[in-house]
């Protein structure tokens, strides 16, 4: 099973922590912006330009996941929880904590729910390493983030370790 | 194990049939149902796009064999191309001297005429990266589940979508989307009164959606 990427989003829609386990290499050239002639089916199948940046990635995954928690809640009731979307090509995984703490985790597509994990990540390192850490801002305006040493390392050895 | 609701979205976003089967969502508003269809046609465009890119190792020789063409321009483009790998042995200076080695012309042509790949392609010729799964083509969002239900997307090739609401334990949703797919085919599109993109007002695709799903409440 491989883990491609895991994001935290604060209840103000910041991403407070990001990382990705393959980098996407820092500048894709030779590809241009797709042109108006270029064949496009008219329902979206056309391309996003490649040049993007992981900020931006994290804010269309902050979108993604914020339209369909919105959508699950509209039709299942308050108490329904969007717990994960699958694609032809990967599987995201989404859990929120009471406080809106939003925990992001895209992997390959055969891995099982990670809803536990993401419930581990946030009790055993956010909690313990983040929240109780004195020096940790409780928010995060203007994005420096969980700039915390111990949290990076354990989460690190948790995804290695446990979920590969 | 019911279906809940089946919903069609049109190729380019809008509402064209919306049906209840079985209780078990809450209700909504013809209206919230337009911009729910809106909604998830947006969101299945963005989770297309946002598929994890994973770096190509025979990017570089790819790079490589394009910075042996004459033509000054595509030297410039690919010295561009060259510098920003690190790995690459290639200095600037090398590439504008011609090697008499025979290179794939057609394929480095091709790729400097041509404004962009077509986007349907899992793996760009030229791309330093690809994807999770390369021989795979991408898609866009097919099932997301929810604690009280599960919801299966089935875009067709001309870029209809078709929603299925279902019980999180029901199994084989793929068969029923087929039939609901053969169904919409039979009565929908061979019905010489129907227009193209517009709502969906069949009496016989009513009757015969209406009696398969209600069938495996």
């Amino acid at each position: 099973m491989a883990v491609y990427s895991f994001y935290i989003f604060d209840r103000h829609a910041e991403c407070v922590y990001k990382r990705r386990w393959l980098p996407r290499p820092a500048s894709i050239a030779g590809k241009s912006r797709p042109t108006s002639d270029t064949p496009t089916v008219a329902n979206g199948l056309a391309t996003m330009p490649s040049t993007r940046t992981t900020d931006d990635d994290a804010k269309l995954i902050f979108g993604t996941v914020f339209s369909l928690r919105n959508m699950v809640r509209k039709l299942g009731g308050e108490d329904d929880n969007f717990v994960t979307y699958r694609t032809s090509q990967y599987r995201l995984h989404y859990y929120e904590t009471p406080t809106n703490i939003k925990f992001v985790m895209l992997t390959d597509t055969k891995s099982p729910s990670m809803r536990v994990a993401l419930q581990q990540i946030y009790i055993n390192l956010y909690v313990e390493y983040v929240v109780k850490n004195p020096l940790s801002p409780a928010e995060h305006p203007g994005g420096l983030g969980v700039d915390n040493e111990l949290f990076e390392q354990s989460l690190e050895q948790f995804v290695t370790r446990v979920l590969s | 194990m019911p279906v809940y609701s089946l919903i069609i979205i049109n190729k380019a976003g809008g509402l064209v049939y919306q049906r209840e089967f079985q209780p078990g969502l809450r209700k909504l508003s013809t209206n919230d149902y337009l911009v729910l269809a809106g909604t998830f046609h947006g969101v299945h465009a963005i989770t297309r796009s946002i598929t994890p890119k994973i770096p190509n190792q025979n990017a570089v020789s790819v790079t490589s064999s394009t910075t042996q063409t004459p033509t000054p321009t595509t030297t410039a483009a690919a010295a561009a191309a060259a510098s920003p790998s690190s790995t690459s042995v290639l200095s600037p200076s090398s590439t504008s001297i011609p090697t008499p080695t025979p290179t794939p012309t057609p394929l480095s042509t091709t790729s400097t005429t041509t404004p962009a790949l077509p986007p349907s392609t899992s793996t760009p010729s030229n791309a330093t990266y690809t994807y999770p799964i390369p021989n795979l083509p991408l898609s866009g969002l097919e099932t997301l589940e929810s604690d009280k239900f599960t919801l299966t997307c089935f875009q067709t090739l001309t870029g209809t979508k078709f929603l299925l609401f279902t019980d999180p334990q029901m199994a084989n949703i793929e068969g029923i989307m087929k039939t609901v797919y053969e169904l919409y085919a039979d009565y929908v599109m061979k019905n010489p009164f129907y227009q193209l993109e517009m709502p969906v007002r069949c009496e016989a695709f009513e009757r015969g959606v209406g009696g398969f799903l209600r069938a495996r409440g």
